[in-house]
């Protein structure tokens, strides 16, 4: 009697703990950016975005765990600046070369996490390591706004939000300019992904 | 003061050509007066700040070759004459250094463009050395060969997008200006030596490279750059002060410097 509950017990538990899995998420790069805005002369704050980003993320909502992989494109920064006009050379080719992003030599950024914290039902930050220009760092991300639901004309599940946090580009290497283009650097990240 | 060194102008030509000018009259009597360049070039290095060992980046790597170059050069000066072979000898070695400067870059290439490139960056380097190294005995040709080409890799980086290697080179072509000044208010008593010509070709040529592989001088430019070494040895007039031969020296010089920015001010008109 006491082996039938178990198995009883046992296969109820199957769709519960399938239920619980950890679930794959795929960001979508047509609505996926990376801003980032950075003091100028003290006077202005300038902002641009990498075009180009991929990655996944993974979420198990019964454990309150999740993890995060971002791979941005840093050749596609821009600022709005891509018309020369009388210059020799744009800020966006300039933001391309060796002084800030140097492209040829580290073509991608990249955030990773295995250590999403979460608030209630939903992700609230992200402990995680940026890597720029071949130099590993701590950056935590707040999570400022989130959503999952069904893709409204699809019908594909899907989650999303945005996310933010500062970090010293002095502490990667980059510091061609400073102080008169600033140090601190916002980063805001905002996401749609579909479940794989 | 801060404000003042913060200058890039002041950064990249005024504190170089002084530090040249004083390292290369103060260190006359010991016949090192050849490490003026690097010397310069070194001080605007530690005034931009970008340097660091954290991350061995390429213009890092540069920065570190263009600082053992004339180390090789000294030996090279006090341990023997420099003699024709010691030039090609060294531009070979110089050549396949520059390889290991732009590695990380060449390998992220496709094989044929990257081997393309390769071949590109160390005949370059090995070309300017070879080049460079028989004017070791006449510091008015080498000194005015540093201004020629640190002003093209310098300007050309500016123009190819990128500020610090622009800063780089004109800092180079500032300091082997300061090593002329010494040369034209003194006399020929200045030697130049392989220190000298060792750090102009070698740091020179890796820069008009970096500005190539990092940012977007065309490599015609670049090449324009190896044609330094033969302008100045144009002839000048006998038995004139030192001061009109560097003049001279430097117009000479500055002529396939003006064809690398001309190069390089073209492509940027068409996109390139």
């Amino acid at each position: 009697m006491n082996n039938h509950a178990s198995f009883a017990a046992l296969v109820l538990a199957i769709p519960l703990a399938a239920t619980a899995a950890p679930e794959t998420y795929d960001i979508d790069p047509i609505h996926s950016f990376a801003y980032f805005a950075i003091d100028h002369l003290g006077v202005s704050t300038v902002r641009g975005r990498f075009d180009k980003s991929s990655g996944k993320f993974t979420l198990d909502r019964a454990a309150k765990t999740g993890s995060v992989e971002v791979v941005i494109d840093t050749a596609s920064v821009s600022t709005g600046d891509n018309v020369k006009g009388a210059r020799p050379r744009t800020r966006d080719e300039h933001l391309r070369s060796a002084d800030f992003f140097n492209v040829a030599e580290f073509p991608q950024m990249t955030y990773k996490s295995a250590a999403v914290k979460f608030n209630g039902d939903a992700p609230a930050e992200i402990d995680g390591q940026l890597t720029l220009l071949g130099v590993t760092r701590p950056l935590t991300l707040k999570i400022e706004r989130w959503t999952c639901k069904d893709h409204p004309m699809r019908k594909k599940p899907m989650c999303g939000g945005d996310a933010s946090g500062t970090f010293k580009r002095t502490d990667f290497g980059m510091k061609y300019g400073v102080p008169a283009i600033g140090d601190e650097v916002k980063i805001s990240i905002n996401i749609e992904a579909y479940k794989q | 003061m801060q404000d003042f060194l913060a200058h890039p102008a002041v950064q990249a030509a005024v504190v170089p050509l002084l530090v040249g000018l004083v390292v290369a009259a103060v260190l006359l009597p010991l016949r090192l007066s050849g490490l003026a360049a690097v010397a310069g070039f070194l001080a605007a290095v530690v005034l931009i700040g970008n340097f660091s060992f954290a991350t061995l980046t390429a213009t890092r790597k540069l920065v570190l070759l263009a600082s053992a170059a004339p180390l090789l050069g000294v030996i090279a000066d006090f341990a023997f004459k420099p003699a024709r072979l010691a030039g090609l000898v060294l531009g070979v070695i110089f050549g396949a250094a520059g390889l290991w400067v732009f590695w990380a870059v060449l390998v992220q290439q496709p094989f044929v463009h990257g081997l393309r490139l390769a071949v590109g960056v160390a005949a370059l380097v090995a070309w300017t050395v070879a080049a460079m190294m028989p004017l070791h005995g006449d510091p008015v040709r080498a000194g005015a060969a540093g201004v020629g080409l640190g002003i093209g890799a310098g300007v050309g980086a500016v123009l190819g997008a990128s500020a610090l290697i622009g800063q780089y080179g004109i800092a180079l072509g500032a300091a082997s200006g300061g090593f002329l000044l010494v040369v034209m208010l003194l006399g020929r008593r200045a030697r130049a030596g392989a220190s000298l010509v060792l750090t102009i070709s070698v740091t020179a040529t890796l820069l008009a490279c970096a500005a190539t592989l990092l940012a977007q001088l065309p490599w015609t430019a670049a090449a324009a750059l190896g044609l330094v070494p033969l302008a100045v040895r144009l002839p000048l007039p006998d038995r004139t002060h030192a001061g009109i031969e560097a003049v001279i020296a430097v117009f000479y010089a500055l002529v396939p410097a003006a064809g690398c920015l001309a190069l390089a001010w073209a492509a940027s008109r068409a996109g390139g």
